[in-house]
């Protein structure tokens, strides 16, 4: 403001001076002409001033200003705090959107923005994977336009937004996706996809599952349930003989049962339980015996059995459950290959330190399509087979189940009517070595 | 593009509807297709059944639409583009209309099939394959109709070739079979139907891309050779 007045009173000032002196030298026309003169400078100054403010404006933003004189020289650097302070505004703001579109890109579901005409305003990668989007063509089109699934069009159309859609795309068969719009701000909504395939998959593993346990319990309780009516009805009509020989049966069907029930404990114990030990020692060799005995029992002599030696090795985990998971390896064995075949039972020591159990017979053998999904619940190559010979069809799950716990891992080799192999490789921490004196 | 206007006018609104409408048709027949040839090698009879009662709704909208495009014309007597896209519009809903025709083909084969008790299909993977083929043809081509998108259009009609080439193979292989076994005469000529069918769908796709090159780009490119139609479909990019 001061230096506004001080202009003021300058140019006043010099064009008084100018006057008077040119009066008091030559007349008062000329005074009036040198005024005039003097106040056309200023004027044109300004002009001047004001032309380089007004071709600044016309630049691009960020243009440097340029230099003012008198009280232009405010004036400029008003604008010029001003601007820069604009400038600084803008940056932080596009920082903070772009950080929301980063956090957008990073979310791990899909996401869309559409405007009241369901016409799609911004998506992300992952929306792009589930609906094969294209970021450069498809903003600005109508979302029902590129996903064109009738349910998906019924879905959107009805407005009722309550309950996600489930969509199995026709782009990709197999994938199930989990589709939910949000309605928010001035009509606009977004549409959320979620991935949802293996979740699928899971509640269709324990259905199937539940379904498995009911058909295996309930098979030998109508034998069991056949049996005892028999016997209720005619059993004066029976002989001892046969009344015997039902009842033999029946007490095997039993304990088909028994067997199903203690090995569905047997996992469900497996995936509750606390971890194994690390620092209880299992003598192998015990351990062998104790298995080899228990093959000889069930092969009656049937099969040749040849255990090798361990050289004292032993393991660090549950007792319990490695007996079970290396008996169930040898039973199998036995169950799969015929009268006259050869099991052999093995352990070997790795350089590493890591260690081999493995269990090689010469029997019927697995073509190679089934052996990923070997380890599954119920999952059996021939349903009649293996029934016949007292498997539950849950212990190669409960197998793998111990290993896993053990940091082991299950290889399966198989030849079709050539014989299997199935090792259990523990790693080097789970395995001691040396003829340490036998603790079990 | 109508549709990168976002304050439609009453007129560009109606436009944009129709567009739909033929997408949401689209879309549909997509989906019979796929549940056609998925049914077929899953021996799902029920869903041969639905798919078969589906088709009628299919038919519906080809009508609808037909007359709305009409209406239009009459009513707003559109020029350049909006003419194109409203006279390829109603020539898309006949191809569209027709897959769905083999849609229900298909799935009514099928059912012949199963009711002679036969449970293998010869040639079935190759079937499944140039059908799922035949889907991907005809979602690309309604991709490129949404997005106007000329050049995705242009390559359809190339990839009708492949599908083309698989019917020749599914064909021989049948004869092979026909004449290894008479008693499988009767079931290789419903195979043979079906395999047809899913070849007419690739057809139809092309002829529905060709119709995507006339309305963005204003030249007939039906019964041209491949390499003039490419140039169409690219060359006005750097006219644009």
């Amino acid at each position: 403001m001061n230096s506004f007045w001080a202009e003021i009173f300058f140019v006043i000032a010099v064009s008084i001076v100018a006057g008077l002196t040119s009066w008091f030298f030559f007349s008062a026309f000329w005074a009036i002409v040198v005024v005039v003169l003097v106040l056309s400078l200023f004027t044109a100054h300004h002009f001047y001033q004001l032309t380089r403010l007004m071709r600044w404006l016309r630049q691009p933003v960020g243009t440097p200003l340029p230099k003012g004189g008198g009280a232009w020289e405010d004036v400029f650097a008003e604008l010029h705090r001003r601007s820069r302070e604009a400038a600084e505004e803008r940056n932080s703001m596009k920082t903070a959107l772009e950080r929301f579109r980063h956090a957008g890109q990073a979310l791990p579901d899909g996401v869309v923005i559409l405007d009241s005409n369901q016409v799609i305003e911004w998506f992300n990668t992952t929306a792009e994977h589930h609906f094969g989007l294209s970021r450069d063509k498809d903003v600005g089109s109508r979302i029902t336009n590129l996903l064109r699934e009738p349910t998906f069009v019924s879905y959107i159309g009805a407005g009722q937004y309550a309950d996600p859609l489930l969509l199995h795309p026709v782009r990709e068969s197999g994938r199930t996706l989990a589709l939910q719009i949000v309605s928010y701000g001035d009509a606009q909504s977004l549409l959320l996809s979620r991935d949802i395939t293996q979740l699928e998959k899971l509640e269709t593993m324990r259905r199937d599952f539940v379904a498995n346990v009911s058909h295996e319990l309930k098979t030998p309780l109508t034998v069991v349930s056949g049996f005892i009516e028999t016997l209720l009805d005619d059993l004066s009509d029976l002989s001892e003989e046969e009344a015997k020989h039902f009842l033999g049966l029946a007490h095997e069907q039993a304990q088909r049962m028994q067997r199903l029930i203690m090995d569905l404990l047997m996992l469900s114990a497996l995936e509750t339980g606390s971890p194994p030990p690390t620092e209880e020692r299992v003598a192998l060799d015990d351990l062998l015996a104790e298995v080899t005995d228990e093959a000889m029992t069930l092969s009656k002599g049937r099969h040749q059995i040849v255990p090798t030696g361990t050289n004292g090795a032993g393991l660090l985990g549950s007792r319990n459950e490695l007996r079970s998971a290396l008996g169930n390896l040898v039973t199998n064995a036995i169950r799969y290959t015929p009268a006259g075949g050869t099991i052999r039972i093995s352990w070997q020591t790795d350089d590493d330190g890591s260690g081999v159990f493995s269990v090689s017979d010469n029997g019927i053998g697995i073509e190679n399509h089934h052996l990923p999904r070997l380890t599954e619940r119920f999952y059996r190559v021939d349903r009649g087979r293996s029934r016949e010979s007292g498997g539950t069809g849950l212990g190669l799950a409960i197998v793998k189940h111990v290993l896993t716990r053990h940091q082991a891992v299950l290889k399966i080799q198989s030849e079709l009517s050539h014989g299997s192999t199935f090792s259990a490789q523990f790693p080097a921490h789970r395995v001691t070595h040396g003829a340490i004196s036998k603790t079990s | 593009m109508p549709s990168n206007d976002h304050s439609f006018k009453r007129y560009d609104q109606e436009l944009e509807e129709i567009r739909t409408r033929v997408l949401q048709m689209g879309g549909l027949v997509e989906l019979q297709i796929h549940d056609a040839i998925k049914a077929l090698s899953e021996f799902d009879l029920i869903e041969m059944e639905r798919v078969d009662k589906n088709d009628h709704r299919i038919n519906a909208d080809e009508v609808e639409i037909d007359q709305t495009c009409a209406l239009i014309i009459a009513r707003r007597q559109p020029t350049a583009v909006d003419l194109r896209m409203l006279m390829g519009i109603s020539k898309i809903v006949t191809d569209l209309e027709r897959c769905g025709d083999k849609a229900a083909l298909i799935a009514r084969k099928g059912k012949v099939i199963f009711a002679e008790g036969k449970m293998r299909i010869p040639c079935l993977a190759d079937i499944r394959e140039a059908g799922e083929m035949a889907v991907g043809l005809l979602r690309t081509a309604l991709n490129a109709f949404a997005r106007q998108d000329a050049v995705a259009a242009a390559a359809i009609v190339r990839d009708d070739l492949e599908i083309d080439r698989k019917f020749q193979g599914i064909t021989r292989q049948l004869i092979t079979f026909i004449m290894e076994d008479p008693r499988m005469i009767s079931i290789s000529f419903e195979v043979m139907f079906i395999a047809k069918a899913v070849e007419r769908i690739g057809d139809h796709a092309k002829n529905i891309a060709e119709q995507i090159i006339y309305i963005t780009r204003g030249t007939d490119v039906r019964h041209v050779a491949f390499d003039q139609l490419e140039r169409e479909a690219q060359g006005a990019d750097e006219i644009e």
